[in-house]
């Protein structure tokens, strides 16, 4: 290995900088990554430069110090769920092992616009559950005193505080299901999504991340239980060890590795309506059913909910599972029918047998997974990528990432946040 | 206020009817069949909004749904509605409007001092700053940068407009009634076929009211009238104007939203303002047309620019001008027609061809009518900030690199023209992969990926003849194979001018010394430097460029910015377009209601609301209802001033004491029949079923395969063959689809059919020490002791002539039995049991007092069956079969579910006797340790115990069975809650089961 | 809105029906030996494949029965419709 560590100095964004080139008609600003051609052999090659990869790779660099890394990607990078999400940021989970775990992101979260020199727009605007019946309230109590007790902030909300909270939603007669409270992780948020992955793509380029992007892999040099490499687009590539963080693609990758996953593909929608002046300031959840919105910075009204409900690997949706998703939006907004959908999108999901995620090594040496992010996977970008570096770093899972073994199948130490088992279609 | 800039005779409004509005607070007046931007112009008005970033004067630049500018807050009956375009909106009397995007006014926008400090503001700029220090994202700049975007306003109150849906099959839809969509709806409509044709503007015809042809010696407007009084009048086609088709989704579904009363100014009573039509085409023919491409020069967003088929579409259409000094700059013909319309209406126009020499029919007419062509010129740069007052212009070089010296010239219009773009959103939406023409510099479809075919400018043909010869063809074609007849028509003589090559130039060169925005995406402020910047920054899919700089992601979705930022991404990366690619086309074409989305299911019919036949009682009652899933169950009957603690605890206090009904008609009732039904139970179940007598029921559980508890309930056998299975309400449906699933395709093999009984019976329990002499009143013939009907016992009885099923079941511990008569004569039976019950002082119950009950019986319920237990937790173990299989068996072995340690459900008592334990509260060793405070279970139900008169909880608690008499705390943070406590069995009352067997 | 060709009644749209997932799973037998490999690939493993997909759907709202649909799940074609005792 060469002695000489080349520190490369990064173009830092700032106010005055933004000054200063702006008075150079912006002729001067550096390249946000890189284009480079891959080289013969890594120690690490992350295979997708979605949000995890991305992250995954820095966290390589920054807390593991591997720089002689490749994230190969077959598009371009943020181009699969981190670009096409609801934006939503939170840790408000019951099961110790996803709060714990979300919980260790959020902190990742609020720190990281400033560690990637880039603003991700954190917001941590509070994100409100709301309930519809006394049973329901007791379920989110649940939550909540879960939350709690792993310290994280959870706050029970009154049909009263909701109403100041969010007087917009109906609290008229004319409601099929009433609201009677909600839960509230203040903390919780949206952050811009394009702008994590462009933000942590930015930072691991600038630690000699190799981003080679428009390079699909085809195969895998597997050589008695250990990995040697991939074959791509762009060629064959050697590594020590590889990391895979496709979700959406996981099925076709773990194929071609003969692997199969208790993961299936599906197609979640999301939309977003015309711009408005600002009326609603936080993220909320309809709970009587599957609904969640919140307002974008543009003025948009950011809304997802349901699945398509089979698997799906197109990247497109049908009308009336937005028709279902909106019905329940307007029934806990109804100023929503006033407004016009502008734009809907569709992202391929993991959906695991039990809805949480597998973070783990496989039975191939070399070779570690990321997978089944089901739909929380943009909030838990940093988190992911972080014990996601480590597992592949050390050779073990850090304690965050250990309940999200692929072993929990077979021994039963399942994370059922919903209870609703394997069939993953239904929400 | 007089109408300056309309003309005295063009046009196809209706001059005889004068209609009066509003904009900004002053009142205006325009014609019948005007939009509000035709009206607007009409009286001169230019400045219509501003921008979303830079905030600068924005006026139109389009006449229809391609509009990016004039975007405008309606009033309308009452209500205010946000980004509505003027350009779409049509005039109706009363009508007010207001800019959007400017305090305090159009005229005066405070937010305009961005545009001054624009190059502080390129593409991407908030993503290098804002960032210290770091609570100020969130508390400072977020809420400013909040309130200076968005457009419109909404209001909180409910929308009082009505939205229907509609389900149509058709064998065509034609989306667009231009020259191509009338030709192929005429030539399928005369095959027989089922046509709906759709056009998205009031006016039918498209292309053909604007344009100077002829069409088998008729003008283009009376071709196109004729042809649809035609189309109207034949019974299978459907005809809709105002009716835009916006998404072309799977299997050929085709959807379009028809806007009924949005030009009204009221929605008439019982008529929807809009509705929502699902298609199912057999065919799918699109004729969307194209939309005319800008060319990109020096402030081009400047007021008073437009398109130039836009300023023919006010001349010809609304007989409005768009300026009285137009200039028109063009790199193809398109523009000269524009021209040579100002002319013939006494206006002077100057043309600004970017060709050096071209020639062909039209520029020869716009030469004979002595029009001032200037050839090789571009403008530079639209001068005047509000209001376009003068362009500077500049002979280019051949190589259009270069310019000349700038000349100024005095203009108050500048109609652009940049060559047409077809619009191939709805047969990219289907899935067809586009190519890219490069004579026509856009892209057009490919091979077809449904059953859709695309005709005339959507496809790149911009002739007449060819676009109807070939939609006539394809109309009969496509028809012909449906309805197997053939009834073709000859193609009618045209007489159209004929074009030559457009300039294949887009982008005016900047000058020496000079730094206009030059704008690709005017809604958004997207200009030529912010893509450039995005590209030097590498952000060069171009994915990253539209996400980067926002083009052509307003609400106009780039209609006509998305292939020049294309063209521009190609130039400089040195690539051609289609290396670049396209982002991708998605629903909605254009945006849609999402009132008419959801259609009628809102407030109150937003789910179903199922009732049970004795609902009315209930009601009158005083019965305190709650949601069941779709069901409404009585919660409680109030007396007097009663709370639910109160009721309930009374209500719940009477079953012991005396006796009690509830409602239970809500559980599922499965009705199953075969002599295969016992291996059926047998299998389903985790008990066994092999053995149980006719007349006799039992409880069951029932697993998922991996082992988690999926229903309880019991079922009973009615007779040889034949079982009645009940499910928690919850789980009904999915009960019965699981059975489907085994009997459908694991186990063919055993002869059994189910079919759901849940609204077929009514359902009484009857539950207390005194239901025995109840049911003895109820049937006065029947044996009803312990010996003639045991527990678990069932048997049929005559209520006062009416059939019944009883069986002696109970879920509240006690002695009880239910009692099922058909649906009908659930009141019936429900009033008789009042009557007869009196003299034991019968009272109703509700689901609390039931949630009572069960709870201090031990009894588990859907808060422990929540889909993470196994049976073992719900100390259910001594019904899972060690001697046969049955589903989900095989999962109980896994090393988490028999570990020594594994939860189980245990009863907790307050050490006060006295506190309440919150349900969701958890059990921990140490109320103080430090967080994260390790969790040894959770309550999962609590009641307040009518037998011993103090609290009592459930809970599933690790180790459970090695817990009890040990004592924890119950912590609720999110109620702030902490109470020491002891865990004792879960079977608080009458823990051997004597009642029931009494 | 996926039209799917019901074996008993014919076309009919998607919201008539509910899915079932991946129709390839087979269930081991009863009282029959299984390892614990083979029980927890059937419980928790299902083919997920980009392109044809053999899948249940169950005609909820018609008839109630079961059906094996082949679908693209790319494209979301469906080549062809079976009645629950068919195989492809």
């Amino acid at each position: 290995m060469p002695l000489l560590i080349l520190k490369i100095y990064m173009q830092k964004y700032s106010v005055f900088n933004l000054i200063k080139n702006a008075l150079k008609g912006h002729k001067d600003w550096e390249v946000a990554w890189k284009n480079p051609t891959p080289k013969a052999e890594y120690d690490v090659i992350i295979i997708g430069g979605g949000g995890h990869g991305l992250a995954t790779a820095y966290y390589l660099a920054k807390e593991h110090n591997i720089t002689n890394v490749a994230i190969v990607e077959k598009g371009w990078i943020g181009g699969g769920n981190v670009g096409r999400n609801t934006t939503i940021v939170r840790s408000n989970y019951m099961h110790d092992e996803n709060g714990l775990f979300s919980e260790f992101g959020m902190d990742l979260w609020r720190n990281m616009s400033q560690e990637l020199n880039f603003n991700v727009m954190f917001s941590p605007r509070g994100i409100i559950n709301l309930a519809h019946s006394d049973a329901q309230m007791n379920v989110f109590s649940r939550r909540g005193n879960s939350m709690r007790l792993n310290g994280i902030d959870a706050v029970l909300l009154s049909r009263e505080e909701v109403k100041k909270f969010i007087p917009m939603a109906d609290f008229s007669e004319n409601v099929r299901f009433p609201i009677f409270g909600g839960l509230m992780q203040p903390s919780a948020g949206t952050a811009r999504h394009d702008g994590v992955a462009w933000g942590y793509a930015r930072q691991a380029d600038s630690m000699g991340v190799d981003i080679i992007q428009h390079c699909e892999v085809t195969g895998f040099d597997v050589d008695n239980g250990k990995i040697k490499g991939i074959q791509t687009s762009k060629g064959n590539i050697k590594a020590k060890k590889i990391g895979l963080c496709v979700a959406g693609s996981t099925n076709i990758l773990a194929e071609m590795l003969n692997m199969r996953l208790p993961v299936e593909t599906h197609l979640l929608q999301a939309c977003v309506s015309e711009p408005i002046k600002p009326i609603l300031d936080h993220v909320v959840t309809f709970g009587a059913g599957h609904f969640y919105c919140s307002q974008s910075d543009k003025g948009e009204m950011v809304m997802g909910g349901d699945l398509d409900g089979y698997n799906s690997y197109a990247q497109r949706g049908n009308l009336p599972t937005l028709q279902h998703v909106l019905t329940e939006g307007i029934a806990m907004l109804p100023f929503l029918s006033k407004l016009k959908m502008l734009r809907t999108w569709g992202g391929i999901m993991d959906m695991s047998m039990d809805g949480s995620p597998i973070i783990d090594k496989t039975h191939i040496e070399g070779l570690y997974l990321n997978c089944g992010w089901c739909y929380g996977g943009f909030k838990a970008t940093p988190a992911s990528g972080w014990t996601f570096a480590h597992t592949i770093a050390q050779d073990r899972p850090h304690e965050l990432n250990a309940g999200y073994s692929l072993n929990r199948f077979s021994t039963g130490h399942l994370l059922d946040e919903k209870g609703l088992g394997t069939k993953t279609w239904i929400s | 206020m007089s109408q300056n800039y309309r003309l005295d005779n063009n046009g196809l409004i209706n001059r005889d009817k004068k209609i009066s509005f509003k904009f900004n607070g002053k009142n205006y007046f325009g014609y019948e069949g005007d939009t509000l931007a035709s009206a607007l112009i009409a009286n001169g008005i230019h400045l219509v909004g501003r921008s979303f970033k830079y905030h600068r004067p924005r006026g139109f630049f389009g006449a229809g749904v391609d509009e990016p500018y004039a975007m405008v807050q309606l009033i309308r009956n009452n209500e205010s509605i946000p980004n509505v375009r003027a350009t779409e909106q049509e005039l109706f009397e009363g009508l007010e409007a207001k800019s959007v995007n400017c305090w305090p006014n159009v005229n005066f926008d405070i937010g305009a001092i961005n545009n001054f400090l624009n190059k502080f503001f390129p593409a991407g700029f908030y993503y290098k700053t804002f960032m210290w220090p770091r609570s100020f994202w969130y508390k400072v700049y977020e809420p400013i940068i909040r309130k200076t975007a968005g457009f419109g306003v909404v209001s909180t109150n409910h929308d009082q407009e009505r939205y229907e849906h509609k389900y149509e099959y058709c064998d065509l839809l034609v989306a667009g009634s231009g020259p191509s969509g009338l030709a192929s709806a005429y030539a399928a409509a005369q095959n027989g076929a089922r046509v709906i044709l759709a056009e998205d503007k009031p006016r039918f015809g498209g292309s053909l009211l604007t344009s100077e042809v002829s069409i088998g010696n008729q003008s283009g407007q009376e071709w196109v009238k004729n042809i649809i009084s035609e189309l109207k009048s034949m019974p299978n086609v459907t005809v809709k104007n105002r009716s835009q088709v916006f998404g072309y989704y799977d299997h050929n579904m085709l959807v379009m939203s028809e806007r009924i009363s949005d030009h009204l100014p009221k929605t008439k009573k019982y008529t929807p303002k809009q509705r929502l039509w699902y298609i199912r085409a057999k065919e799918a023919l699109i004729s969307s047309g194209s939309i005319e491409r800008p060319l990109v020069f020096g402030n081009n967003d400047t007021p008073g620019v437009m398109l130039s088929s836009a300023a023919k579409e006010y001349l010809k259409i609304y007989g409005v001008l768009a300026g009285k000094k137009p200039l028109v700059f063009t790199n193809n013909d398109s523009g000269y027609e524009t021209a040579i319309e100002f002319k013939k209406n006494g206006i002077d126009p100057v043309i600004l061809d970017t060709r050096k020499d071209p020639s062909s029919e039209i520029v020869n007419e716009a030469k004979s009518l002595n029009i001032d062509i200037k050839f090789s010129y571009v403008v530079v740069a639209a001068k005047g900030y509000k209001k376009v007052k003068s362009a500077d212009i500049a002979k280019i070089s051949d190589d259009k690199k270069q310019l000349s010296q700038i000349e100024n010239i005095n203009c108050d219009c500048i109609c652009v023209s940049g060559f047409w773009t077809p619009t191939i959103h709805l047969a990219s939406q289907s899935g067809n992969k586009t190519k890219f023409n490069e004579d026509i510099d856009a892209f057009i479809p490919g091979q077809s990926k449904q059953n859709e075919t695309v005709l005339g400018s959507a496809k790149g043909i911009f002739t007449l003849e060819e676009t109807l010869k070939n939609s006539f063809e394809k109309g009969n074609e496509l028809s012909k194979k449906i309805t197997n007849k053939e009834n073709k028509i000859s193609l009618p003589s045209v007489v159209e001018k004929k074009y030559t090559n457009h300039d294949k130039f887009w982008c005016v060169p900047l000058p020496e010394g000079k730094n206009y925005k030059r704008f690709l995406d005017f809604q958004n402020d997207v200009a030529v430097t912010d893509v450039e910047l995005a590209l030097r920054e590498g952000y060069r899919s171009i994915e990253h460029v539209k996400r980067y700089t926002t083009l052509g992601m307003a609400t106009d979705q780039g209609k006509t910015s998305n292939l020049n930022g294309l063209q521009l991404v190609s130039d400089v990366e040195n690539k051609v377009v289609p290396q670049v690619g396209h982002t991708t086309f998605r629903p909605p074409y254009t945006p849609v209601s999402i009132g008419a989305i959801v259609g009628r299911e809102i407030g109150k019919h937003s789910k179903p609301t199922r009732k049970s036949p004795m609902h009315s009682w209930h009601e009158k009652n005083n019965a305190v209802f709650v949601d069941a899933g779709v069901w409404l169950r009585p919660r409680y009957y109030k007396q007097g001033n009663e709370n639910l603690f109160e009721g309930s605890k009374r209500e719940a206090k009477n079953v012991r004491q005396n006796v009690g009904v509830c409602d239970v008609t809500t559980l599922g009732k499965i009705d199953i029949k075969g002599p295969d039904a016992a291996e059926l139970l047998n299998r389903v179940y985790t008990n066994a079923w092999l053995k149980l007598p006719v007349g006799k029921a039992r409880y069951g559980a029932m697993l998922r395969e991996d082992g988690i508890v999926m229903d309880d309930g019991t079922t009973t056998r009615i007779s040889e063959n034949h079982y009645h299975m009940t499910t928690t309400t919850a789980q009904a449906a999915n009960v019965l689809s699981h059975l489907e699933y085994y009997l459908q395709l694991v186990w063919p093999e055993l002869n059994v059919n189910v079919v759901s009984t849940t609204e077929q019976w009514a359902g009484a329990a009857i539950a207390g020490p005194k239901s025995r002499d109840v049911l003895q009143k109820l049937f006065p013939d029947l044996n009803v002791s312990s010996e003639g009907l045991p527990f678990m016992g069932y048997i049929k009885g005559n209520l006062f002539g009416v059939n019944a099923r009883i069986y002696r079941i109970s879920f509240s511990g006690e002695l009880a039995y239910e009692v099922n008569v058909e649906s009908d004569n659930g009141n019936f039976m429900w009033e008789k049991i009042m009557e007869v019950g009196k003299e034991f002082n019968i009272q109703p119950y509700g689901t609390e007092a039931l949630s009572t009950l069960r709870i201090e019986m031990g009894h588990v319920a859907g808060s422990e069956l929540d889909g993470r237990t196994i049976p073992y937790d719900n100390s259910l173990e001594g019904l899972v079969s060690k001697k046969k299989d049955f589903i989900g068996k095989r999962s109980l072995n896994k090393t988490a579910y028999i570990a020594q340690d594994r939860q189980k459900v245990v009863g907790v008592v307050p050490l006060d006797k006295k506190t309440s334990i919150p349900e969701g509260s958890y059990l921990v060793k140490d109320a103080n340790a430090k967080l994260p405070n390790p969790k040894l279970g959770h309550v999962s139900a609590s009641c307040w115990s009518v037998e011993y008169d103090n609290p009592f909880s459930l809970a599933i608690l690790k180790d459970g069975k090695n817990m009890i008499g040990k004592k924890l705390f119950a912590l609720s943070p999110v109620k702030n809650i902490s109470i020491p406590v002891e865990i004792v069995s879960s079977h608080y009352v009458d823990p051997k089961g004597e009642r029931v067997r009494s | 809105m996926l039209h799917i060709k019901c074996p008993h009644c014919g076309l009919r749209s998607q919201n008539e029906f509910s899915y079932g997932g991946d129709a390839t799973v087979k269930r081991p037998e009863l009282n029959k030996e299984v390892s614990d490999q083979d029980w927890d690939n059937f419980v928790y493993l299902r083919k997920s494949p980009r392109g044809k997909h053999l899948e249940l759907w169950q005609h909820i709202s018609g008839c109630r029965q079961w059906i094996k649909v082949e679908r693209d799940t790319l494209t979301h074609e469906i080549f062809k419709t079976l009645k629950a005792n068919e195989e492809i």
